[in-house]
């Protein structure tokens, strides 16, 4: 039986409309991750732009909040990035939730929560991933963000080449490389939106003398660089002190030397370009970002319970402990656990560095009663 | 890794189910109502989503379909490019020239077209740029010495997917490494493993044999003729020598000049050949090579939204992790079956979904040599239908409308690559200790 429908020109009228109202629908849902998320930052922080750091980028779509709280007492300057990969949600929602709780008392702290803030507006092709994820509060409340893409959306820079060749190293790496944020350092003024924008960063760590700066992503639960720290060479005797501490709090943390033939990445192009500065990136397993995920939707982005990471699990395929979840909540616990204590232990490498920052909730208060307990209530 | 024994049916279901009724509908609607393959796949995709209670999601079909538009905007200009040096003549031209110069060498001719097959590959790292470019040159001639359609899209198809792969551009390679944050670094010699020796097999079984035979020096003579009907000139190949040398711009000088882009190249080359001496109707042209390249953007756009909603439902979690779930002695069946099968999708698609898994799980070998090969299995994607982007481009180079015959003549070089991806794969530590 042959189906076939005789083209005509009412057909084709038909087909038309049918066409713009799917591009109307879809259009109205794509143009709806642009509106920004709410922000509350604690008392203290001042709200800056990194343009500052890097006019060029003004007015553009890769322009995004850098928060710097001073204390009351000088001392270093730790700096934390969320959002570099916006699929990766705990990377932001760490820096929310130091963002929103943090009062610093001695050195200054700076928070960009969402530092590829192009990367928020869009998702991937192919990935199926939710748009958003909500989290809960007391009293029926909730906070919304949204859950974006490991690269810069394409309405910002496009296309990619077949190859991205990084400078200044000239490693060849597979062209989309060229809109992962996290493969732009030390950043470019003559080439795309993305490594402007990592060139606006490293200007931000040079200007403002940071002493110990963190980015924060997630990584599959697969890959054998998860629940771990990777730090440059400068940063490896803080960050095995700190590994050392978590361990032995119960919360297990691998430590992982910087590669330094992998070019671009924040570990290693910001202690390579920067003197004394020690950057530490952290990753916690993600399943909603693994590639043997099952159905995905927001509930596996909030609880990481899945059905085929259980039984990879089984399978002796995962490098993270999984019982069949791992929540956000735990994934934040980790990464503002991780930040909190390397800040705690900066003195300990240089006195007159050191930072300090009371009101950041522990690891239990997190992964026992939530994120939404330690964000500001918005009334929605 | 063991083999996972319990709970099978639970594994089963529903993403199981889900899988086997998108398939089913899929085969329904392609084969017994004979609907275009792309609004098969279509239905095929709500289908799926219905089932799964996500409604029909328009987001995630306009989405999915997105993540081709690359590759469909490269696919219409190559086309048009192909259509251009068509119109002037340009191929037959060539064509005759060659088997003037060189038909007196047939085994050195065998050789020689594979690699002139392979380089466009070689260069940007995709099968389409290799079949639609030196290709579509290379195809009249080798039907001229006698090669039947079929053998010669069998033999471009397959020195396409091997350029694909030969260093120093491995797109699937590359997609492994970026998934497993490895550099790019020291694949040159692996990949030439993978690919140099299949090359000069394949030249020597797929080619050889049937031009060596051509024997009627009068016939062919006539028929040269006819093909010269442009004399070749500088200008005739005007368009060739514009797309090699914004191909090797775009390469080489990366970094120094803005990058182009295939479509570009291809759009600037085929307009150049305005410029041959041979009159011709660009509008038409371009009219044609976008009429004709219709049904495989069409079925990119159905196969995008297919994975988009497969992966939204849970299927291809279902595929990858049953895949890695095969017995270890297994697995290497496993890798040579599901990722050339995965390939339907695109072969890029499989190095990414099933490469990176495999390559994790076979981390006691050296990386670079299993991302390498499995970079080459993971090639076999595009033969496989109903993408089939290097096959299905070969057989309409050569005027065959029947792709599967094509794909049968492919069967057995397609499963020497994939068995030769997983000998190197298990005698890795050797070649790492030769390599190395």
């Amino acid at each position: 039986m042959e189906l076939r429908i005789k083209g005509t020109k009412t057909t084709a009228f038909i087909l038309c409309v049918l066409c713009t109202l799917v591009c109307w629908y879809s259009a109205a849902q794509f143009l709806s991750m642009r509106k920004p998320d709410l922000l509350m930052p604690a008392q203290g922080f001042q709200k800056h732009m990194l343009s500052e750091w890097e006019p060029r980028l003004e007015g553009t779509n890769m322009d995004t909040p850098v928060y710097i709280q001073d204390g009351t007492e000088s001392g270093g300057t730790v700096y934390v990035q969320g959002g570099i990969h916006a699929n990766e949600p705990a990377g932001f929602m760490a820096a929310i939730v130091l963002l929103e709780n943090a009062r610093v008392r001695k050195g200054r702290l700076i928070i960009a929560p969402f530092i590829n803030n192009s990367a928020r507006t869009h998702n991937s092709p192919q990935d199926a991933a939710p748009q958003s994820f909500k989290i809960e509060q007391e009293g029926g409340n909730y906070r919304e963000f949204k859950f974006g893409s490991r690269a810069t959306n394409p309405i910002d820079q496009w296309p990619d080449p077949d190859i991205y060749i990084h400078r200044p190293s000239g490693q060849k790496l597979d062209g989309s490389s060229r809109s992962n944020m996290n493969r732009s350092f030390p950043g470019d003024v003559d080439d795309g939106i993305t490594q402007l924008a990592g060139k606006a960063v490293m200007e931000l760590l040079k200007k403002e003398k940071v002493n110990l700066a963190f980015d924060l992503h997630e990584a599959s639960p697969e890959y054998p660089v998860v629940n771990a720290m990777v730090a440059h060479e400068s940063a490896m005797e803080l960050a095995a002190m700190v590994c050392m501490t978590l361990e032995s709090e119960g919360i297990p943390m691998r430590l992982e030397p910087s590669p330094v033939n992998l070019r671009g990445l924040s570990h290693r192009e910001w202690g390579d370009s920067i003197q004394g500065l020690m950057p530490i990136l952290m990753e916690s397993g993600n399943p909603s970002q693994g590639r043997l995920r099952g159905r995905t939707d927001e509930a596996l982005v909030l609880t990481g319970r899945d059905k085929a990471y259980e039984k990879a699990s089984k399978m002796g395929l995962l490098f993270i402990p999984y019982d069949g979840y791992q929540s956000i909540a735990l994934r934040t616990a980790r990464h503002v656990t991780g930040v909190r204590v390397a800040a705690e232990m900066l003195g300990d490498i240089s006195l007159n560095d050191a930072v300090i920052f009371e009101g950041i909730p522990s690891y239990t208060d997190i992964k026992d009663n939530g994120i939404g307990k330690w964000l500001g209530t918005s009334g929605l | 890794m063991g083999s996972y024994q319990v709970g099978r049916m639970e594994w089963f279901w529903p993403e199981g189910g889900y899988t086997l009724l998108m398939i089913g509908v899929f085969a329904f609607g392609a084969f017994r109502w004979n609907l275009p393959i792309a609004v098969a796949m279509a239905l095929a995709t709500i289908a799926g989503a219905l089932v799964a209670g996500k409604g029909v999601p328009l987001r995630h079909i306009v989405e999915g379909e997105f993540g081709y538009i690359n590759t469909i905007l490269v696919i219409a200009t190559a086309m048009m490019f192909m259509k251009a040096v068509l119109a002037i003549g340009l191929l037959d031209s060539l064509s005759a020239w060659m088997i003037h110069r060189f038909r007196r060498f047939p085994v050195l001719l065998s050789l020689g077209i594979m690699l002139i097959i392979m380089v466009p590959g070689m260069i940007t790292g995709s099968s389409t740029a290799a079949v639609l470019t030196t290709g579509a040159l290379v195809s009249p001639l080798l039907v001229t010495l006698g090669m039947s359609k079929v053998r010669t899209a069998a033999a471009v198809s397959i020195g396409a997917l091997l350029g694909m792969i030969a260093p120093p551009v491995s797109i699937p390679a590359m997609i492994i490494c970026a998934g497993v944050d490895i550099p790019y670094v020291g694949f040159m010699i692996p990949l030439a493993i993978c690919t140099f020796p299949l090359a000069i097999l394949f030249a020597l079984t797929m080619i050889y044999p049937h031009i060596r035979m051509f024997s009627d020096d009068k016939i062919l003579e006539e028929q040269l003729k006819n093909m010269r009907k442009n004399p070749l000139s500088v200008r005739l190949v005007l368009p060739v020598f514009v797309l090699v040398f914004l191909f090797a711009a775009d390469q080489y000088l990366a970094g120094k000049v803005p990058g182009m882009g295939m479509p570009l190249i291809f759009l600037l080359s085929a307009l150049s050949g305005l410029l041959s001496g041979v009159r011709f109707d660009i509008v038409e042209t371009a009219t044609e090579a976008v009429d004709d390249a219709l049904p495989v953007m069409g079925i990119l756009m159905g196969v995008g939204m297919f994975i988009q909603v497969m992966t939204l439902i849970g299927v291809q979690g279902f595929i990858v992790v049953s895949a890695l779930s095969l017995p270890s002695w297994l697995l290497y069946a496993g890798i040579g079956i599901s990722m050339p099968l995965f390939g339907a999708v695109s072969s890029f698609g499989s190095a990414s979904v099933l490469g990176v898994p495999f390559l994790l799980a076979l981390l006691k070998y050296n990386s670079i040599i299993v991302a390498s090969a499995l970079s080459l299995v993971a090639s076999l994607g595009d033969l496989m239908p109903p993408t089939a982007l290097a096959g299905i481009f070969a057989a309409q180079v050569v005027g065959e409308e029947n792709y599967f015959k094509v794909l049968k003549r492919c069967l057995l070089p397609g499963l020497m690559i994939a068995l030769w991806g997983i000998v190197v794969i298990i005698f890795s530590a050797p070649i790492a200790a030769l390599v190395f």
